[in-house]
């Protein structure tokens, strides 16, 4: 089993090594998000403070109901990027899969003994990866715009000992394991490419305008935020902010989030073990 | 393996949706070492009983036992035992040459430096050392096959199953892929199992084949003992259109043992051509009906298929054409995965 799971997750990385364009589009894009739309909102927490009703009496308390107790919407929008990359690089895993059944490579491997679980493991692997490394990315590039005045960065105003680190690489990596899952479970149930990506914008739009990656958090609806905390994006991003900013804004700890996290990860991962090992028995 | 056999299917059945049977009840051995053709229009069956045999698809009922495995029973152990070469190119084209026989050994849990080892040694067999560092999207398609035979030996195959392998390949292509192959049984005495369109290549490559139509073996055996049955020269006249039918009175000439008539062409199977063409325009100058055209044939495979089948090799005239067959087979493959 683990011979033909290294075998294939070496097929994996390769080709992505050798698709430049890719890596680059895959850069690209939190880049742009993260030079232009975060910079793009000049939300001032001050107005929100002062003596009138709807304001606060500080302005911690305006910075707690807007972002969550992050010092500025950047730094509460930099930590929700994590989310979206989360998604968004993770959108076509799925599709190489069914490009490989339309080009004969996944018959291929399928008519060898490898078990299901390195065909299904081994995408895994890769396409989680992705996701994780640009978590990495972002948040370095949002540190590194903090220092590049006029624009602006993500400022950490907690104290970020080992356990913070640990606890926001373990949200970073169940949210990735988490959508990788779900868009390979779609590539290999799927054999159109059309399809693919009617099912996967379904789900990809609501889960982001659901969570609170993007939207400040005072500013939603009621609703609105009685979703999100429930929206595995929300969870993760809820993590990085107590992590990041020690915000008291959050009824519950980090824990209590990983664990919301790990839960959608465990029902997710359950349905499609029994799905792909289905779709992948040995003989049809 | 059972016996000397590398191969045996009983009544071996797929029917597709509950409708629609690909393969009905055929029974066969392939003998160990030998080279056994299958051969069939499109959506005659071929590439459903290969998928059964390779563990790819299972049957609906009866049994096919490959290299002394019961297929239903132990598929991931008969695909241990056997290599596939796909009818369509499934070389990974963003990997080398060398790397996709590497991958390849992986998926059959070979450990990496006999995998290294194993693909160097395929990629000099298949004369392919030059390119074993490039793309295989930068390979021709005669490289590519060849690349694909690679892949299909990584795992020391005692079965080899060839599904069309040379469709789509120029002459050269074919020749040289039929080459590696021949050279191979010569060496190894692997048993290999061919399903082809070229009624030539079965001719000059396999020791036993079998005709499928409709989901039938309709003849099997020797290429020679096949030709023998049709017991001598096949004379083809074609006549002006809208003539009277002649068949009766070709059928009443010496040394005439069957005649087809289809259109303005009658296909008159005799003893002999030379002495029955110079009788036949006799004949049918005395009936006033005029020969446009005359051909004689020694039998070939096309002859025994259109025998045994009445049908040129590419036609399909049930009302759905070949191609409609194949179509709709797929989107009931389809349907029933989902």
């Amino acid at each position: 089993m683990f011979r033909e799971l290294a075998s294939l997750t070496r097929r994996e990385f390769l080709k992505l090594a050798r698709n430049p364009a890719a890596i680059f589009t895959s850069l690209l894009l939190p880049l742009l998000y993260l030079l232009l739309f975060g910079n793009g909102f000049t939300f001032n927490p001050q107005s929100y403070v002062g003596p009138n009703p709807g304001q606060f009496p500080n302005l911690q308390a305006a910075l707690d109901f807007l972002f969550r107790g992050a010092p500025s919407y950047y730094s509460y929008f930099a930590c929700g990027m994590v989310g979206f990359v989360a998604v968004t690089a993770t959108l076509f895993s799925g599709a190489n899969v069914i490009f490989d059944k339309l080009f004969g490579i996944f018959k291929r491997v399928r008519g060898t003994p490898a078990p299901s679980a390195a065909v299904f493991g081994s995408r895994l692997i890769a396409s989680a990866t992705q996701p994780i490394l640009l978590a990495f990315f972002v948040l370095g590039l949002a540190l590194a715009f903090a220092y590049l005045p006029p624009l602006h960065g993500l400022s950490v105003t907690a104290n970020v000992g080992a356990v913070g680190i640990l606890e926001a690489v373990a949200a970073i990596v169940l949210l990735s394991l988490m959508f990788a899952t779900l868009f390979l479970t779609f590539g290999i149930l799927i054999d159109v490419p059309q399809t693919y990506f009617a099912a996967v914008n379904t789900i990809n739009l609501p889960v982001l305008l659901t969570s609170d990656a993007l939207y400040p958090w005072g500013t939603m609806p009621s609703w609105l935020q009685n979703i999100s905390q429930y929206n595995p994006v929300s969870l993760c991003v809820n993590v990085l902010r107590e992590v990041f900013f020690g915000s008291s804004a959050y009824p519950y700890g980090p824990g209590v989030y990983l664990l919301g996290l790990l839960g959608w990860t465990i029902v997710l991962m359950g349905l499609a073990i029994g799905l792909v090992r289905r779709a992948l028995r040995p003989l049809e | 393996m059972q016996g000397s056999e590398a191969v045996v299917t009983e009544k071996l059945t797929k029917v597709y949706g509950g409708k629609v049977k690909a393969v009905s009840e055929i029974s066969f051995q392939v003998h160990r070492g030998e080279a056994f053709g299958f051969l069939g229009p499109n959506g005659a069956g071929k590439t459903t009983t290969l998928s059964m045999l390779t563990a790819g698809l299972r049957p609906t009922s009866g049994q096919a036992v490959v290299a002394g495995l019961d297929v239903g029973k132990f598929p991931e152990l008969v695909k241990r035992q056997i290599g596939v070469i796909f009818q369509e190119s499934t070389a990974d084209g963003d990997l080398t040459g060398l790397e996709n026989i590497e991958v390849a050994a992986g998926c059959f849990g070979i450990p990496r430096s006999e995998a290294r080892s194993r693909a160097r040694s395929l990629i000099e067999q298949m004369q392919l050392k030059e390119a074993s560092d490039r793309l295989a999207k930068t390979y021709s398609g005669g490289m590519r096959r060849r690349l694909e035979l690679a892949v299909g030996l990584v795992n020391q195959p005692k079965i080899l199953f060839l599904d069309e392998p040379t469709l789509g390949l120029d002459p050269q292509g074919r020749a040289g892929f039929w080459g590696f192959v021949q050279k191979l049984r010569k060496e190894t005495g692997l048993t290999v199992f061919v399903t082809t369109h070229y009624l030539d290549e079965a001719d000059g490559m396999c020791d036993r084949i079998a005709i499928i139509d409709h989901g039938t073996i309709v003849a099997s055996g020797t290429p020679g003992d096949l030709k023998d049955k049709l017991g001598g020269d096949v004379v083809t006249l074609k006549t002006a259109s809208g003539t009277r039918d002649l068949s009766d009175a070709l059928r009443g000439l010496p040394g005439v043992f069957s005649v087809q008539h289809q259109d303005s062409s009658y296909r008159v199977k005799c003893q002999s051509g030379e002495t029955f063409v110079p009788i036949a325009v006799d004949a049918c100058s005395r009936a006033g009906v005029g020969i446009t055209g005359v051909s004689v044939k020694r039998p070939s495979l096309d002859e025994v298929f259109l025998e045994f089948t009445g049908r040129e090799f590419r036609e399909d005239g049930e009302g759905m054409t070949a191609t409609d067959r194949a179509v709709m087979m797929n989107r009931i493959r389809g349907q029933m995965r989902r």
